[in-house]
């Protein structure tokens, strides 16, 4: 199998309007694809043949997608990350933000993948804000803003939006001591410069919370963007801990920015799922772009549910070849809301993200804490 | 006169004051009433007997404990830990003085939340001490201690033991509550994980009183060649394997996480692996999970891939469900246990080799040895590597006295040694 076959299939998929297939036609398309893909994989990585081989329904006898052989995405905390190039081919290594004082993720990325995840991130965001250029204010440091061979997930998250900036102008300044603060002065010049022009504003939401939203409301300060779109990413569990709603953030993220509450928009990726996004569209669910797919399992069963049941979230992505990224199992839980005629116009599978997975509180007499690393609580 | 435990079996404890005043009920009762361990037997019997009912037999480790409360189980505990003469709580001639036991008092226990007799269980070996018990119940386990408790309830009808038992649910992280109870107790037996032990051996217990922890500790089985490579023994030891694998979800101390197979020249660990297999599923079919903690079914697919990944020789059977995993390689070093059902089964070139890398946190060693000499080698060779049961393949469970290399009722009794004033 060589990569440039499949890097034309990638190819038709990443060029087609990404919410316009019908689903029949897409998992067709999909499912042969992923298919190759996991060939491609097998035969540059030893290891990961080993686990395709051994998965309970081989690759000639599944029918459907998730018949196909998933990985955990924690598998690539491991260290060296997996790979399916040689080391002279990696341009650069993706990390997790990885919170708690978890070991982070690690995905390596060739120029074939960097640019496909480049060109996903756009027609996904494309579609959520228009295609047009514009001014580009990031709510982080400059020091977020550089382009480095190991890049994090905030960074990967600014460098993406990229495409769209006319200029680009980041808000926050790291004090002597290390302390992220905002520059006002700084932000406050840009409100002015900018006022009501299309404006694209990405920041963590947690972030844009303690380091925007906060200041501002303190100091009474409203900014007077109506035309910004304010995307914003990376969880709630820090908000959760403040008991800031998703309500709640979005009104004040608003009424900060003097915009309507439908143009700030959260949306759910995660490092090992290169070159995808999920946005909330109007109606407050996520949708599956042509050229990924997620599936929602029974953490039982771990089989696929209906639509309206709860499981575990697996995201699948045609874009990585540089690493083994195409089927992988989260640690997130969600639910399918439908495989089509969501009323916000977008075809396709729909969805909304739950919560992260909690850490199960096994406490029995044959938990040894120390070896196994993964559990909280106690008796 | 009939006395109940409490109108509510199980007391929901709001204030430190609650088990204060339990604790201090419940010492007077241990002191002023004597409690032969005959008549906790005699109760333990009838208990034994009434737990064979519907709603309660369907309990993990309820045909256990029904086994366990017999008086042909603990009889011979007594007598060993004790002496004859315990039953009546007799004296015993100890040259020119006297011995015999008596309970500390109050002994609170702290059982760990994944066995649901555990909480039975724990307070079952202080009762036979003569002592009262107050026994923190973790919420995971309500359900089965009340359906368990109402049986002893039932049966005891003059309250020998169940006036000297106080049943308390209150939320682990309650620091003020928690103190409060080792405050109150004179001894003190607690199971559970690394985190819970710790918390609670942690706590300001009386100086006197006696701390008994059990756990955390995990299980590894192994095989000689001499059996696995005999096809015709191999699938009932395969059953025996899988019984112990799927007991308490394959969390307790007690249960095997890896499974050694020796070497041996006809052997095929992949035929073995077949038949393991074959055992598994008919497990599964016996006896499935009927719920998961999400985060045990992201540890078990974690677990299958890095298996998998990390070493191109490694090789694993699963079915695409959690029900069950069997990783196979080689080696004598134990692997991350996993719990869920996940079964290392290690070939290794020599078991001694792989028992002498023990380090003390294996509890039992389950073992399915052909030549009894070879056995006993095996079983020495544990022992020295901190290994406190060595039991046959399908009977890691079996609890029994001593636990973790300790006696079960002892411990939380004196043994007062009276020397004559006359001689």
């Amino acid at each position: 199998m060589q990569l440039a076959e499949l890097e034309q299939s990638i190819g038709t998929l990443l060029d087609t309007p990404p919410y316009a297939m019908a689903p029949g036609q897409r998992n067709e398309c999909l499912l042969t694809l992923f298919k190759r893909e996991l060939d491609y994989a097998c035969e540059r990585s030893p290891q990961f043949e080993n686990y395709v081989r051994h998965w309970p329904v081989s690759l000639a006898a599944a029918e459907k997608i998730a018949d196909l052989p998933y990985l955990p995405v924690s598998v690539f905390k491991a260290n060296p990350p997996l790979s399916l190039v040689p080391a002279s081919e990696v341009k650069r290594t993706l990390t997790s933000s990885s919170t708690s004082g978890q070991v982070p993720s690690r995905v390596v990325l060739d120029a074939a993948t960097s640019r496909r995840m480049t060109k996903g991130v756009i027609a996904i965001i494309r579609d959520f804000v228009g295609a047009a250029r514009r001014p580009y204010l990031v709510i982080d440091t400059q020091e977020n803003l550089g382009r480095r061979s190991e890049l994090g997930a905030r960074g990967a998250a600014i460098q993406a939006l990229g495409s769209f900036a006319t200029e680009i102008v980041s808000c926050l300044r790291l004090d002597p001591q290390g302390e992220l603060g905002l520059d006002l002065e700084k932000l406050l010049a840009c409100a002015a410069k900018w006022k009501e022009a299309e404006v694209l504003v990405y920041g963590f939401t947690y972030v844009i919370w303690t380091q925007l939203v906060q200041p501002l409301k303190r100091k009474g300060i409203a900014l007077g963007m109506p035309n910004v779109h304010v995307l914003h990413s990376g969880g709630w569990k820090r908000l959760e801990q403040q008991a800031v709603t998703k309500d709640k953030f979005v009104r004040d993220v608003a009424s900060v920015f003097g915009c309507a509450a439908e143009r700030v928009i959260d949306y759910y990726g995660m490092v090992e799922n290169v070159g995808v996004v999920y946005p909330d569209c109007a109606r407050g669910f996520k949708h599956v772009p042509a050229f990924a797919d997620v599936i929602i399992r029974d953490p039982l069963t771990l089989a696929p549910v209906e639509a309206g049941q709860q499981g575990l979230v697996q995201v699948c992505s045609v874009l990585p070849t540089s690493f083994p990224g195409f089927l992988l199992l989260t640690d997130d839980m969600g639910e399918i809301i439908g495989h089509d005629g969501c009323g916000c116009g977008r075809r396709g599978t729909h969805f909304r993200f739950l919560r992260r997975v909690p850490k199960v509180e096994v406490r029995g007499c044959g938990n040894l804490e120390t070896t196994r690393q993964r559990r909280g609580g106690g008796a | 006169m009939r006395k109940l435990i409490h109108d509510e079996l199980i007391q929901r404890i709001d204030s430190a004051e609650e088990i204060t005043g339990a604790a201090q009920r419940l010492r007077k009762t241990a002191i002023e009433k004597d409690l032969t361990p005959r008549a906790v037997l005699d109760v333990f019997e009838q208990w034994a007997v009434a737990l064979d009912a519907s709603g309660v037999r369907e309990i993990p480790g309820g045909a256990f404990l029904r086994l366990w409360l017999r008086r042909g189980t603990l009889e011979p505990i007594l007598l060993r830990e004790l002496g004859p003469e315990s039953l009546e709580n007799g004296w015993r001639e100890d040259g020119r003085a006297r011995l015999r036991a008596f309970p500390l008092g109050v002994v609170g226990h702290w059982p760990a939340a994944n066995i649901e007799i555990q909480p039975i269980l724990s307070l079952t070996c202080a009762l036979l001490g003569g002592n009262s018990c107050v026994v923190r119940v973790p919420s995971g386990l309500m359900d089965p201690t009340r359906l368990v408790m109402e049986r002893l309830q039932a049966v005891d009808r003059d309250a020998v033991l169940t006036e000297r038992i106080f049943l308390a649910s209150f939320d682990h992280s309650r620091t003020d509550l928690q103190e409060a109870m080792a405050k109150s107790v004179d001894g003190a037996m607690i199971w559970g994980g690394e985190e819970a032990v710790s918390q609670v051996r942690a706590l300001p217990f009386l100086h006197w009183a006696r701390v008994l922890v059990f756990g955390p500790r995990l299980s590894v089985a192994a095989m000689d060649a001499g059996v696995w490579g005999e096809r015709k023994e191999r699938a009932s030891w395969c059953r025996r394997m899988a019984r112990d694998v799927w007991q308490f979800e394959q969390q307790a101390c007690s249960s095997p996480q890896t499974l050694f197979l020796e070497q041996g020249a006809e052997c095929d660990a992949a035929e073995f692996v077949e038949d393991l297999k074959a055992a598994f599923q008919e497990e599964n079919r016996a006896h499935p999970r009927l719920e998961i903690e999400p985060a045990l079914t992201s540890a078990i697919c974690q677990a299958r891939a890095s298996w998998l990944l990390d070493d191109v020789a490694n090789r694993a059977c699963f079915p695409q469900s959690t029900d069950w995993t069997i990783l196979q390689g080689k080696g004598i070093d134990i692997p991350e246990p996993i719990q869920g059902r996940t079964l290392s089964v290690l070939v290794a070139d020599d078991l001694l080799e792989a028992i002498s890398k023990f380090d003390g946190t294996v509890q039992t060693l389950g073992l399915a040895v052909k030549d009894a000499r070879r056995e006993e080698i095996l079983a020495e060779a544990a022992a020295r590597h901190g290994v406190d049961r060595v039991v046959r393949l399908g009977q890691m469970h079996v609890f029994g006295s001593p636990w973790d290399g300790t006696d079960l009722v002892r411990p939380m009794v004196r043994m007062v040694r009276h020397v004559r004033s006359q001689d």
